[in-house]
C-alpha cells in the first residue's frame, strides 16, 4: 500500500535540524555559538554536556525561540522544527512544538496552585475550560502526580516542583521536549525519577534534548546521542557510547568503572589526600555542639526535632538527605541565623543565643546555596574583601587572603571583573572564595557543587581540603560521590532528624537505609564497596585504578 | 519562585463575598473615607474597619507584625504632625492654645516651644482614625483573597488579560521581595555585616547599604527575566486567553457593591453640601485660653 505523501514527509523530516548556527549576544564581542550542526530523530534522547559557559543554554534559547525574540543578537544559520524554520513561526506555535523546562523549576513555576500552573500554557492558547481540564488531568496522570492537583506549588518538594513544571509543558503536547539541567537541585531519588520519566517519554515517541552536568546519572537511561560542547562549539556529536572515549574523564563525570579502566592505562598522578584527614580527635573539645535542638518556622510543624550532634576538629562532614529534610535549617543554626526553639547550639562552648551572627562568622564561614543573594560589589576583589574587612582583618592580610581564595576556586586574574557579569557557575565560585577569604576555622558549604561542571568543582574541592586554616569542614550535598571522596563522617538527615551518623563506610553501605532516605548508591560507591577488603578508606576512581594496578 | 501572602480559607466576612465584589467595596470605602476630616464621620469608617478586622478570621499572631507596623506608622506620623503643627494647616486657619510648653533653655537664641492647640489635637485624632481605617481595610486583603484568583479577579473587574496577570504578579512580588531581602540579609550577616553598625553621613550610609540593596535589586530583575521567559515559553500574550477559574456573583455580592456605591454617593453628597469638614468640638475650644 502506498504511503500518504504527508506521512512520508513526516517520517523523513527530523523533529530538529540545525544547520550552520552561530550566535553572538548584542552586548558581547565574541560568538556564543559557532557553526552548530545537528540532527535529532524522533524518539531519541540527545544529551548535551559541557562545562559552565560552553554555550549549552544559548543553544537551548536558540532552539526554543527566546533567541532572537527575548535575547537580542546576531543569529546566522537556521533551525528547523518539524521542517519549519522557527524564525518564520510565532512563539505561540513554537511553544506547542517545543516544551522547555528551565534549569530551576522554582524559576519556571508561575501558578500558585498545581492545577493553575499546569493549565497556564493551555489558558494562553485559549482552549475551552473542558479541554484544559482534560489535558491537565492527562499530564498529571502521565507523571503520576494527580494527587498534587489541588496543592499549593510553594509547598511542594524540589522533585515535585520539577514534575509539576514538566507537566505544565507536557500538557501543551509538544513533539520536542528540552530540559535545561533538570537534575541540578534534586536529591538523587528525585533525579532518578525524573530521568525515568524522560526515558519513558522518549520511548513513547517524543524527542528529548537534555542539557545536564550530571552525565553519569543521565547515562543510566542510555541517551541515543550525545553532544559535548566547549567554547560555543560542538567537540563531539555522536552515539553516547563514543563519548566515553572522546572526552577526558576529568572533564565530565563518567561511571567509576570506566574511569578506573582508563586511569589504569594512563596512570594519572593521584590527588593529594585531604589535609584534615587523620586529625580527627573525637575526644577533643567539640567545635560545634547541638544539644537536643528543635526548631519550627511555624508552631504547627517542626523542621528539626531533638538534634544532638558534635563536630570535632579534623572532621570533614557530609550531610545527605532528601529535599526539604531540614539540612539547611540545621546548618543555619550553627551560624546563629536561626536560634533553636528548644535546646542549645554551642560554638566553641559559647551559646549561639549570646552571640551575634557577625561574631560567629569569625569562626564559622557559611557558603549559601545561591550566590545571587550575596554578590554586590563592583569587582571580584572588593567582593572577596568584604567579609575580612567586616571582621577587621588587616589590609595587607586581606590582599593575600583574596589572592589565595581566588587561586583555590581557579579564578586568578579575574580580580577586576564585576561578579554580577559572570556565569552562574563562576558566581558560585566567587561566593565560595568570598567565604574562604574570611579564614574562618570552620567551613560550612550548602550544595557547593550544584550547577557546577565536574572539572571545576573537583578542582576547588581538592584545593579547599588542602587549606591549612580549617579545623573542620561541613558540606550539604546531593552528590553521594562528594561524601565518598572527601568526607570522614556522613550524616543522613530526614524529617528533621539525624537518621544515620558515622563513617562513610558505615553510613553508605546500608543501601536499604539510603534508599529509604532518597539517596541512591553511585557507581563510585559500588566500586569502593566491592574493593572494601583491600582499602582502608573510600577513594576516588583514579585512586582505585592505581590500587588495582599495584 | 514567587511566594504568596499567608492566605488560607477562613470563616471570614471578606471571604464570604466574591473577591471582585470585595475589591469594589474596598475602593468605595477608600474613596468615601477620603471625603472627610470630621472625626464623627470618620468614626463610622473606623468602626466599620474594626468590625471587618474582627470578623476577618485572622488571628492576631498571624498579622502581629503587620498590625504593629501600622500602629507604629500611624502613631509616629500623628505625633509628628501634632508636635510640628504641620500637616493640618490647610484645614484650619487659626489655632486655640490649650497649653504652651517652653523649654528652660535656648539654642542660638531660639527657645524650643511646644504649642498644644485644640486644632492640632483634633487633627491628630482625625488622622489616626482616617489612616488606620484605610490601612486596616488594605492589610486584610492579601490575607483574605485567594492568590490563585488574583488574575481572574482583576480580569473580572475589566482589566485586560495582560494587565490582570501583571497585577496578579505584582501582588505576589511584595512577599517575594520580603523573602529575598531576608535571604540577602542572612547571607551578608554571615559575612560579618551588621546593619546597625552602618554609620557616617547620608551618602556614606547609602553606600554601605549596597550589600543589601544591590543583591535584592539584581535578584528582583533576574527573577522578572525568568518570569518573562517562563511566560513567553508558554505562549502568554499571543492572544486572548481562557481563565480556568470562574467567578460568579451572588445576590449578597450585588448587595455589597450597592452598599459601597451608596456609601460613596452619600459621602460625595455630604461633602458637596459642606458636611464632614475638619471639626473641633466646642468643649475643647472652651478649654482654650
Amino acid at each position: 500500500m502506498a504511503s500518504h505523501p504527508k506521512e512520508e514527509r513526516m517520517s523523513t523530516t527530523p523533529p530538529l535540524l540545525i544547520e550552520n548556527l552561530s550566535f553572538r549576544y548584542r552586548s558581547r564581542s565574541e560568538l556564543a555559538l559557532k557553526n552548530i550542526n545537528l540532527r535529532v530523530e524522533a524518539g531519541q534522547v540527545l544529551l548535551i554536556a559541557g562545562a559552565s559557559g560552553c554555550g549549552k543554554t544559548t543553544l537551548a534559547r536558540c532552539i526554543n525561540g527566546l533567541i532572537p525574540r527575548s535575547y537580542k543578537g546576531e543569529l546566522t544559520g537556521r533551525i528547523l522544527i518539524q521542517g519549519q524554520d522557527i524564525r518564520a513561526i510565532s512563539l505561540a506555535r513554537i511553544s506547542q512544538l517545543i516544551g522547555t523546562v528551565l534549569q530551576d523549576p522554582e524559576r519556571q513555576i508561575l501558578g500558585t496552585k498545581v492545577l493553575n500552573e499546569v493549565a497556564f500554557g493551555l489558558e494562553n492558547l485559549q482552549l475551552s475550560r473542558k479541554e484544559i481540564l482534560q489535558r491537565v488531568d492527562a499530564a498529571l496522570e502521565r507523571l503520576k502526580i494527580s494527587h498534587l492537583r489541588e496543592r499549593e506549588t510553594f509547598h511542594l518538594s524540589g522533585g515535585e516542583k520539577q514534575k509539576v513544571a514538566l507537566a505544565g509543558v507536557l500538557a501543551m503536547q509538544p513533539s520536542l521536549l528540552m530540559l535545561d539541567e533538570p537534575l541540578a537541585s534534586l536529591d538523587p531519588a528525585s533525579a532518578q525519577e525524573t530521568l525515568d520519566i524522560v526515558r519513558q517519554l522518549a520511548d513513547e515517541g517524543m524527542t528529548i534534548l537534555l542539557i545536564e552536568h550530571r552525565v553519569e546519572d543521565v547515562l543510566r537511561i542510555a541517551p541515543e546521542q550525545t553532544i559535548y560542547m566547549t567554547g560555543g562549539e560542538i567537540r563531539y556529536f555522536g552515539p553516547t557510547a563514543g563519548l566515553e572515549e572522546a572526552v577526558d574523564y576529568s572533564e565530565i563525570k563518567l561511571p567509576a568503572e570506566k574511569i578506573i579502566q582508563r586511569a589504569a592505562r594512563t596512570r594519572p598522578t593521584p590527588p593529594p589526600p585531604p589535609r584534615l584527614t587523620g586529625r580527627s580527635t573525637t575526644s577533643s573539645r567539640p567545635l560545634v555542639r547541638f544539644e537536643n535542638v528543635s526548631f519550627g518556622y511555624e508552631t504547627e510543624r517542626s523542621v528539626l526535632q531533638g538534634i544532638n550532634l558534635s563536630i570535632h576538629p579534623g572532621e570533614i562532614v557530609a550531610i545527605l538527605g532528601p529535599n526539604g529534610a531540614g539540612k539547611t535549617t540545621l546548618v543555619k543554626h550553627a551560624i546563629g541565623l536561626l536560634k533553636p526553639k528548644s535546646g542549645k547550639v554551642w560554638i566553641d562552648e559559647q551559646d549561639t543565643h549570646s552571640l551575634s551572627v557577625a561574631q560567629i562568622a569569625g569562626q564559622l564561614g557559611y557558603v549559601f546555596q545561591s550566590p545571587s543573594h550575596m554578590l554586590f560589589a563592583p569587582t571580584v576583589r572588593e567582593e572577596l574583601s568584604f567579609g575580612p574587612t567586616n571582621l577587621n582583618h588587616k589590609p595587607e592580610a586581606i590582599a593575600q587572603q583574596v589572592q589565595e581564595a581566588l587561586q583555590i576556586v581557579n579564578m586568578s586574574g579575574m580580580e577586576n571583573i564585576a561578579p554580577l557579569s559572570l556565569s552562574f557557575g563562576q558566581q558560585k565560585r566567587v561566593s565560595i572564595a568570598a567565604i574562604l577569604a574570611m579564614r574562618s576555622r570552620i567551613l560550612v558549604m550548602d550544595e557547593p557543587t550544584a550547577g557546577q561542571d565536574y572539572r571545576n568543582y573537583m578542582q576547588f574541592m581538592d584545593a579547599i581540603m588542602q587549606m591549612p586554616n580549617f579545623d573542620a569542614i561541613l558540606f550539604i550535598t546531593h552528590d553521594v560521590d562528594m561524601a565518598v571522596i572527601y568526607a570522614t563522617r556522613v550524616l543522613l538527615v530526614n524529617n528533621g532528624q539525624i537518621v544515620a551518623d558515622g563513617s562513610p563506610a558505615e553510613v553508605l553501605s546500608d543501601f536499604d537505609r539510603l534508599r529509604a532516605n532518597r539517596v541512591v548508591p553511585t557507581s563510585l560507591l559500588l566500586a569502593n564497596l566491592q574493593r572494601r577488603g583491600q582499602l582502608q578508606s573510600f577513594k576516588r576512581a583514579e585512586e582505585l585504578a592505581l590500587e588495582t594496578t599495584h | 519562585m514567587l511566594v504568596t501572602w499567608r492566605y488560607r480559607k477562613r470563616n471570614s466576612i471578606i471571604q464570604s463575598f466574591d473577591p471582585r465584589a470585595w475589591i469594589l467595596f474596598f475602593v468605595c470605602f477608600l474613596a468615601s473615607t477620603l471625603f472627610f476630616w470630621d472625626l464623627r464621620y470618620l468614626a463610622f469608617f473606623f468602626g466599620l474597619a474594626i468590625f471587618v478586622a474582627f470578623r476577618s478570621g485572622i488571628a492576631w499572631k498571624e498579622m502581629r507584625r503587620a498590625w504593629l507596623f501600622i500602629i507604629g506608622f500611624v502613631l509616629f506620623f500623628a505625633l509628628l504632625t501634632f508636635l510640628t503643627g504641620r500637616g493640618g494647616i490647610e484645614l484650619y486657619k487659626e489655632e486655640h492654645d490649650l497649653a504652651v510648653l517652653k523649654a528652660g533653655f535656648d539654642i542660638l537664641g531660639w527657645q524650643p516651644t511646644l504649642r498644644i492647640t485644640a486644632e492640632r489635637t483634633m487633627f491628630a485624632f482625625s488622622m489616626i482614625a482616617r489612616v488606620s481605617s484605610i490601612a486596616m481595610m488594605t492589610i486584610l486583603i492579601p490575607y483574605s483573597l485567594n492568590p490563585a484568583l488574583y488574575g481572574v479577579t482583576f480580569r473580572g473587574l475589566g482589566f485586560s488579560d495582560k494587565i490582570a496577570y501583571a497585577m496578579d504578579l505584582t501582588m505576589r512580588f511584595i512577599p517575594t521581595f520580603g523573602r529575598d531581602f531576608t535571604q540577602t540579609m542572612d547571607a551578608q550577616r554571615a559575612r560579618g555585616y551588621e546593619l546597625d553598625k552602618v554609620r557616617g553621613g547620608l551618602l556614606d550610609q547609602v553606600r554601605r547599604l549596597a550589600p543589601l540593596v544591590v543583591p535584592v535589586t539584581i535578584h528582583a530583575l533576574s527573577g522578572s527575566e525568568d518570569i518573562i521567559d517562563a511566560m513567553d515559553l508558554r505562549a502568554f500574550g499571543v492572544g486572548p486567553r481562557t481563565w480556568l477559574d470562574e467567578l460568579k456573583y451572588t445576590r449578597r455580592d450585588y448587595a455589597l457593591i450597592a452598599f459601597g456605591i451608596l456609601m460613596v454617593a452619600l459621602s460625595l453628597t455630604l461633602a458637596m453640601w459642606g458636611y464632614g469638614k475638619f471639626w473641633v468640638p466646642d468643649f475643647l475650644l472652651a478649654l482654650a485660653h
